[in-house]
């Protein structure tokens, strides 16, 4: 578990975080997004206490990051945005050192080794120098490094870049498994579509500030619009039109020739109702669904309406 | 931890000692001996040859020393074939470490692997001693592929085993220390920094070869700093007039010295990068509060412990010229404006190092603000250590005249005269750290060395108004220095009390200027405090 308590970290004139306060569950995949300069990499820098807070504490499985940091190191696994490996040693060198540097049982390590190379697909790369890698294949390299010590806690900063749409995919695979085994996963990204579909719970960060925080179903179902697309064929776009500016609880609708997208405010019964009347118009629906709202559609609704 | 099984030891051994590079190595070293053999061979043979000449052209006395010399030669030719190789061991070994460990912290961040180092779980003892040995882990092989040939020319030279371990610790402790040296260089360079770890390593190698030239100080003690001067001791090589390491004016083996000093140096040296080495750069902070004081203390402590008055620097023997008295020309003026120089040096030195970074201090100045902070917290400004560190090297001054009082008398007067010179630089080094801390809260772009370069401006304009003066009157010269620098620990004793009317409007001068830096960063820091305060809310 991760908590994080009235965090602020302040740098000469600038304030990077003010006053964070998180707690992710264990087992939790938590997706901290925002724009560049938002406070993301200096929150992660924090939490696995590379940085001291100006004020506040980080709490890692019960450790308190500051004042046990070589404890806390045991439960964290790390890796940032921009890194680089020890060109001069071998696959598995440079893991057989981090495995030491994080003081693992030694009868373990050759197992373990083993383990990561085939869980970050390095197997035919185990005994290659590091200097001959490629760019994703040494970022799958920093991602064995970061859970060799089999963390609790994953703090990831960008973990997918420079990782081909394969790669990617086998990341959130082993991301995942590793959320199944009890693995707390703080993950940040500007690339929004990179948490879709993955992260269990999301953080929006601006400004050193975190604008909003939960689960991403309470999230999306946080707000009162729905958005529905529907679609239709025949020359129906004028009567959609006038059903749609007839109807009050439709918000917001954007028409096509034969599509559209509306914004809705209300239930499932005014929903059905609001079909009925299309169809009793004379429109040949199509299709009438309810469109589930992405990630990175909450974070422009609430960097838009909140932020900017 | 063991150190060979050391994570960071194990990684540098596998990166840089592969079979391939170790066997390459291994043959340049046996082809390198060999030619240094041969080079020594030739020298023995060109001396015995030089000497055959002047037999054939004087007879007698000279075919007398042939004879001895071609007895010797080959014991000669071993003596000198393991000195050389022992000298050399001495060049790569101490020249690398210092090298590769003051690239060593400030290349991982540049390389963006630093990081991952510090959140694992090795501790700062760890990594330290990891980087410390594993950096010129190539150096020890060298240095390791040349200990049999070593050990057979010392033996062959019939040098006892004892004395070669000596020389090889005296190598290995030099190494430490001057590789803890570029390590704690490196602690403090950013990432961008790479090319001025490579010039202070220089300027460190430069200073710690260059500490031979102590032997003919007042000081003689400190040339142990420099290996050279105890392997030469331990060669049997004497200088004319033999100089001997004091301590306290007692004489001590020169070994035995540079033993003592790269342990006690390199003591605050580990202390330093064992306390900053996992933080953040800009977090780093080479002395703690304490550090300030206990380090002004034991600068200043080890200059009056090494300090030896030779009776040749201290009268003008007269006897050639007539039967006068002999003329003293070494005293305890000259010995306190020594010591008060170099305080003022040090205090600087541990001012800058105890500068407070701009976060810490405007978390100082919130606590301060609730009373939760006084102006000794660990986070507030480095001034009132500054003093303290002021007071005892006075402490230390005045012990170190009452020690020597026999040899550098003094009158009772001297003790007051030291006490307002040691005010004047406490004061006066106050004020520029003060500047200099200012100058970091400012968005100037590298402070501590823009701040260090208006000081030196500062003070060559002072010169240059003082100089000025200097063309009407040389006394109102001196009262524009005394007004504008700590020239008065310059003035003479025998003119009384050095505490003048100029001495005086100097103090307060640099006390309403250390007043006025005060303000200044308080003002800075609330108002940095109320821009933050504004965001938060």
């Amino acid at each position: 578990m991760i908590q994080l308590t009235n965090l602020s970290k302040e740098f000469d004139s600038l304030t990077a975080v003010s006053d964070l306060s998180l707690e992710i569950p264990r087992g939790e995949i938590y997706g901290l997004i925002g724009p560049n300069g938002a406070g993301k990499t200096t929150t992660i820098r924090m939490a696995c206490g590379l940085l001291t807070p100006t004020r506040g504490t980080v709490c890692v499985s019960g450790i308190n990051v500051l004042k046990e940091p070589e404890r806390a190191q045991q439960h964290i696994g790390y890796l940032s945005d921009f890194f680089s490996v020890y060109e001069n040693l071998k696959v598995w060198e440079y893991l057989d050192y981090f495995a030491h540097a994080y003081k693992m049982t030694e009868i373990n390590i050759r197992d373990r080794i083993t383990e990561v190379i085939s869980q970050t697909g390095l197997e035919v790369k185990r005994g290659a120098a590091i200097r001959g890698l490629s760019r994703g294949m040494k970022q799958r390299l920093g991602i064995a490094r970061a859970i060799i010590h089999q963390p609790s806690i994953l703090l990831l900063d960008e973990p997918a870049s420079g990782l081909d749409p394969k790669a990617r995919f086998d990341l959130r695979q082993l991301l995942r498994s590793l959320s199944d085994q009890g693995t707390t996963i703080l993950v940040s990204s500007h690339i929004l579509t990179e948490l879709e579909g993955f992260c269990t719970s999301i953080g929006i960060m601006e400004k050193g500030r975190l604008l909003r925080s939960g689960r991403v179903e309470e999230i999306s179902a946080s707000g009162s619009e729905r958005f529905i697309h529907i679609e239709w064929i025949g020359e129906y776009a004028a009567t959609v039109k006038s059903v749609l500016a007839q109807h009050n609880k439709v918000v917001k609708s954007q028409v096509g020739s034969t599509e559209g997208m509306l914004e809705f405010i209300g239930d499932d019964e005014g929903l059905a109702t609001l079909l009925s009347a299309l169809v009793r118009a004379g429109v040949r629906m199509l299709s009438f669904k309810e469109k589930k709202q992405s990630v990175e559609d909450i974070y422009l609704k609430i960097s838009h309406h909140e932020v900017m | 931890m063991r150190f060979w099984l050391n994570p960071e030891f194990v990684r540098h051994l596998r990166s840089e000692l592969r079979r391939t590079r170790a066997l390459t190595m291994l043959a340049i070293v046996g082809i390198i001996c060999l030619l240094v053999g041969l080079a020594c061979w030739n020298s023995q043979q060109n001396r015995l040859e030089e000497m055959r000449r002047l037999a054939l052209q004087f007879d007698g006395h000279w075919n007398q020393r042939l004879t001895e010399m071609e007895e010797r030669s080959l014991a000669e030719f071993w003596k000198l074939y393991y000195g050389v190789l022992i000298f050399i061991q001495t060049a790569v070994l101490t020249f690398w470490s210092l090298l590769s460990c003051a690239q060593s912290i400030s290349g991982e961040r540049e390389r963006k692997t630093w990081d991952f180092q510090r959140t694992t779980r090795l501790t700062s003892v760890e990594l330290m001693l990891g980087k410390l040995l594993g950096e010129p882990i190539l150096a020890y092989f060298i240095v390791a592929c040349c200990v049999p040939i070593t050990l057979i020319a010392g033996f062959a030279a019939d040098v006892s085993l004892l004395h070669i371990v000596l020389a090889y610790v005296l190598v290995i402790c030099s190494a430490l220390f001057v590789g803890s040296a570029g390590l704690w260089l490196s602690s403090l360079l950013e990432s961008r920094s790479r090319g001025l770890g490579i010039i202070g390593a220089l300027g460190l190698y430069a200073v710690v070869a260059g500490a031979y030239g102590f032997r003919d100080s007042n000081f003689p003690g400190l040339a142990a700093f420099s290996p050279i001067t105890s392997l030469l001791s331990l060669f049997g090589y004497q200088t004319d007039p033999p100089v001997q390491a004091r301590l306290f004016g007692k004489p001590i083996s020169w070994p035995v010295m540079s033993v003592l000093l790269y342990v006690s140096f390199g003591a605050w040296l580990i202390a330093m990068i064992v306390d900053n080495i996992k933080r953040d750069y800009d977090e780093v902070r080479p002395l703690s509060r304490w550090q300030t004081v206990g380090c002004a203390t034991f600068l200043n402590f080890v200059l009056c412990l090494e300090f030896y008055p030779r009776p040749d620097r201290m009268f003008l023997f007269t006897a050639g010229f007539g039967s006068g008295p002999p003329i003293r020309i070494f005293g305890a003026h000259d010995f306190a404006t020594t010591m008060l120089l170099i305080d003022a040096a040090v205090l600087f030195a541990v001012g800058l190092a105890t500068l407070t970074p701009y976060e810490q201090l405007k978390a100082w100045r919130r606590r301060r603000t609730n009373e939760q902070a006084n102006m000794l917290s660990e986070g507030g400004l480095p001034w009132p250590w500054l003093v303290l560190s002021g007071m005892t090297a006075y402490g230390v001054l005045s012990f170190g005249l009452f020690i020597w009082r026999k040899e550098l008398p003094i009158e009772a007067r001297f003790f007051g005269n030291v006490a307002v010179q040691s005010l004047v630089v406490c004061v006066f080094v106050v004020r520029d750290v003060l500047f200099v801390q200012w100058c970091r809260l400012t968005r100037l772009r590298s402070p501590l060395i823009k701040g260090f370069l208006y000081l030196c401006l500062y003070y060559v304009a002072s010169a240059i108004v003082a100089g000025l003066f200097a063309f009407s009157s040389y006394t109102e010269s001196q009262h524009v220095l005394n007004v504008l620098t700590p020239s008065c620990i310059f003035a003479s004793q025998s003119a009384g009390l050095v505490f003048s009317g100029s001495v005086a409007l100097g103090l307060i001068l640099q006390l309403i200027l250390v007043a006025l830096l005060l303000r200044a960063i308080t003002a800075r820091l609330n108002s940095s405090l109320t821009t933050h305060d504004a965001v938060a809310a």
